[in-house]
């Protein structure tokens, strides 16, 4: 065993010393590609946490006509109490909604003034579950008698969600051309290299070496080539995260923003895609050097 | 030891390299495998080491049956058989010792079996003293001596030799065969091709003769031609 690491050692040295220019393409190309790709991922970790914040105080509003019965206000009450998909049922009277409109909008005498105790409907303000589920909700009670209007504050930050999704897809889809170049450079580099030792592989072939034996070094290198750039790529995000975040994080204090937690969670993921894509593109380019 | 049963190779570039071709060689045996540049002599020694697969037709090598053999058992295959060839294929950047060594390293033999077996292989072929040369400070002979100790280091139970003397002068070549006589009486089957008469006249041993691709002589203590 000592000697055959000793072996892949110097094999391995001695291909990334002998293409130098392509190993440092191949490492950038590499850390570009995870820095973007951990990007979207942080991106779509940051949409998660805010989403789920704001989704939590997410309520649906039912709001109901005025010339609704007293009977159908009950029987409608009982029936979102009895729904499953319901948390919790809040009874807001017209007299409450002005109440709360001159709260909200204390010390905006205009906006005050155009409002008349007789403006605002009653409504039901119900919370959910799962907040995802408000289209289900909302079609069980339109058209009920007495009611005019189903409303949800989600529309408004879908719009917000929305954005950060497109960039979030956005950075995936760069980061998904820049693997595949990265895949063609780290096969480029290796087929190099064995093309330049293949006598040594033929010869290895024919004193009965196995594939693995032959392939290992190469495999290796390229993996190393990979992981290394992950770590780049994780050095970069965090230097990024340093001077974005952070300075949003002092303007905007109502949203939680990802951190140096988020970022350690994804590296992982970055020196699994790395690797596993340079020891994927070793092992398809050897193909042809290593055919019995 | 080396059967063949019906055996056809067919390159994709439509070459017939052997038809039909049957052959049975024993244990210990010395057999000459001759004909002209494109008989099928190359695409012989090819298909025995399964660098090449049959059209048609069955081979057994050291007992295993090659159609039958899985891909990852073809290096235990070839840890039965020794290879020499006509361009010694040496590494050039390694010293005599290293390039022996080098076969024993790749299939994982350890350290200090190495260092033992080397030198002993090198005696057997007369270079014990050119251990630390490299390859291009020895002459040609020399060179196939040490492809030869490489080929046998492992002890394999069969040597194929590709026209092992086709770059070297007649007077080497008779240090040549010398040296794969004596492989051969230590037990060891060797096969041979060649086109070299003179030595297959002087060795008086099996002669398989192939014309494109056929087997057209199979003679015991044969020589080259009929007529010579």
């Amino acid at each position: 065993m000592g000697a055959r690491f000793r072996y892949l050692l110097g094999e391995v040295g001695v291909g990334l010393r002998r293409n130098l220019l392509m190993t440092v393409a191949t490492i950038v190309t590499v850390t570009v590609s995870l820095a973007l790709l951990g990007a979207g991922l942080l991106v779509q970790q940051q949409v998660n946490l805010a989403r789920d914040l704001f989704y939590a105080e997410v309520e649906v509003s039912i709001w109901l006509e005025d010339e609704i019965s007293e009977a159908q206000r009950v029987s409608l009450e009982n029936e979102l109490r009895d729904n499953p998909e319901v948390a919790d049922v809040l009874f807001e009277s017209k007299e409450e909604a002005y109440e709360s409109a001159q709260e909200l909008f204390e010390g905006q005498d205009e906006v005050l003034a155009s409002i008349e105790p007789d403006f605002l409907p009653a409504s039901f303000r119900v919370s959910l579950h799962d907040p995802e589920r408000f289209l289900v909700v909302a079609s069980q009670y339109e058209g009920y008698p007495g009611v005019s209007d189903i409303s949800d504050q989600r529309e408004v930050l879908d719009r917000f969600f929305t954005i950060m999704d497109a960039f979030r897809n956005g950075a995936v889809a760069v980061a998904v051309l820049q693997l595949v170049a990265a895949a063609a450079l780290i096969s480029n580099t290796i087929r190099i290299t064995a093309f330049a030792r293949r006598e040594q592989i033929g010869i290895m072939k024919l004193v009965g070496a196995t594939n693995w034996y032959i392939r290992l070094p190469f495999v290796l290198e390229g993996v190393i080539a990979g992981v290394i750039g992950a770590l780049l790529a994780g050095g970069l995000l965090f230097v990024g995260m340093r001077t974005l975040i952070d300075r949003l994080r002092e303007q905007i204090i109502f949203i939680p923003f990802v951190g140096t937690e988020q970022l350690i969670a994804t590296l992982p993921i970055l020196v699994l895609v790395g690797g596993g894509l340079a020891a994927l593109a070793s092992v398809v380019s050897l193909r042809r050097f290593l055919s019995v | 030891m080396i059967r063949l049963d019906n055996v056809s190779k067919t390159y994709r570039n439509g070459v017939v390299a052997l038809s039909d071709l049957s052959l049975d060689i024993a244990k210990g045996e010395f057999v000459f495998i001759v004909g002209a540049s494109g008989s099928g002599k190359s695409t012989f020694i090819k298909l025995v080491i399964k660098d090449e697969d049959p059209d048609n037709g069955e081979i057994w090598v050291a007992g295993k049956h090659l159609a039958r053999l899985k891909t990852w058992r073809v290096p235990a295959l070839r840890r039965e058989l020794g290879c020499v060839f006509q361009d010694f294929k040496l590494l050039d950047n390694k010293t005599v010792g290293e390039n022996v060594a080098f076969a024993l390293e790749v299939i994982g033999r350890p350290r200090q079996a190495i260092a033992r077996t080397v030198p002993e292989v090198l005696e057997l072929v007369g270079l014990a003293h050119k251990q630390a040369a490299y390859p291009h400070q020895l002459s040609g002979g020399e060179q196939q001596r040490v492809s030869i100790a490489r080929a046998f280091v492992n002890r394999p139970r069969i040597l194929l030799c590709d026209e092992p003397t086709g770059n070297l002068d007649p007077t080497t070549s008779v240090g040549i065969m010398k040296l794969l006589d004596r492989i051969n009486r230590t037990g060891t089957t060797v096969v041979m091709a060649t086109h070299d008469q003179h030595i297959v006249d002087s060795m008086r041993r099996r002669v398989v003769e192939l014309e494109d691709g056929q087997m057209v002589r199979d003679q015991h203590r044969g020589v080259y031609g009929y007529g010579s």
